[in-house]
């Protein structure tokens, strides 16, 4: 991260400079991964493609003032998830507001491992339909808990960075994750486990 | 004495070496030892594996040329310089 972090520090420099296309430098290397974090939180395309035009927006007006202390990526995506929580409070209320079963009852319920979901192949799992699995299961995640493991797990920050962008303690974030990962993690496994069984009652001779 | 549930809940912060030293010898001794903690943690460990592969960062050409337009004419004008 440090050496991304020096790499944008130069590119960040041109811009506030003036050089608008070293700008577009920065827009080309992070549009796919805000709007991939924008439509995961607000779930609609539309929707997304607006907060990435304002994401970005932002980010220019405001990258004078950009310290430098975290890296030019946690900075952008904190943007990114501010802009997108700002929108779903004020249009969606329930789903930023709606703390469902996962959080409000302490223990997460830990339901156990799948071997049918552990055992499948990576290329099964990362299909077209193993993806639209993946997607659906992240979905069914009350918003907060959806950018917590996207931050996390699909954009890789660190804890600390997740922390940051979230302006959420860490311990809060280790909380939502656990929760969030033990969430998609049933939801996977009880796929795979009905759709062994299935095959299995299609053609009883696989094992 | 810890039971299965007490290190199902530091399996998340175990995975992500986000454990003391203490407690990540515990929890690697029981995996070791438990196999249904062990099958719930190599699921943990897909999830979070295929999470990292599996969503596209694809940007569709007409947002991304959209994008392009919405900023030179919001951030190329005099009234909108960077602040």
């Amino acid at each position: 991260m440090t050496a991304a972090a020096d790499e944008d520090r130069d590119t960040i420099d041109k811009v506030t400079n003036g050089d608008y296309d070293a700008f577009e430098t920065l827009v080309n290397k992070y549009e796919g991964r805000i709007y991939r974090h924008l439509r995961k939180l607000v779930g609609d395309n539309q929707q997304a493609e607006d907060l990435l035009q304002e994401t970005f927006l932002n980010a220019y007006k405001g990258l004078a003032g950009f310290s430098g202390t975290s890296a030019f990526s946690t900075w952008l995506f904190r943007i990114a998830t501010n802009n997108a929580l700002m929108f779903l409070r004020k249009n969606r209320p329930e789903i930023v507001e709606y703390i469902d079963g996962i959080a409000s009852a302490g223990d997460v319920e830990i339901v156990p491992g799948s071997p049918e979901f552990v055992s499948t192949p990576l290329e099964i799992l990362l299909s077209l339909e193993g993806r639209k699995k993946i997607e659906e299961a992240i979905d069914d995640l009350p918003a907060l808990y959806r950018s917590v493991l996207v931050l996390r797990d699909v954009e890789g920050f660190s804890i600390k960075e997740v922390s940051v962008i979230m302006e959420t303690s860490v311990a809060a974030i280790k909380s939502r994750l656990h929760r969030a990962r033990n969430a998609v993690r049933a939801t996977l496994g009880s796929y795979y486990r009905e759709r062994k069984l299935s095959s299995l009652r299609r053609d009883p001779i696989e094992t | 004495m810890k039971q299965c549930k007490d290190f199902c809940k530091y399996l998340s912060d175990f995975l992500d070496g986000e454990v003391g030293t203490d407690e990540y010898k515990l929890i690697e001794e029981h995996l070791e030892v438990c196999s249904p903690c062990a099958m719930t943690y190599e699921s943990l460990k897909t999830t979070v594996d295929i999470c990292s592969k599996g969503l596209s960062d694809d940007v569709p050409d007409s947002v991304r040329v959209r994008l392009k337009e919405f900023l030179r004419s919001h951030c190329k004008q005099d009234h909108c310089e960077i602040e």
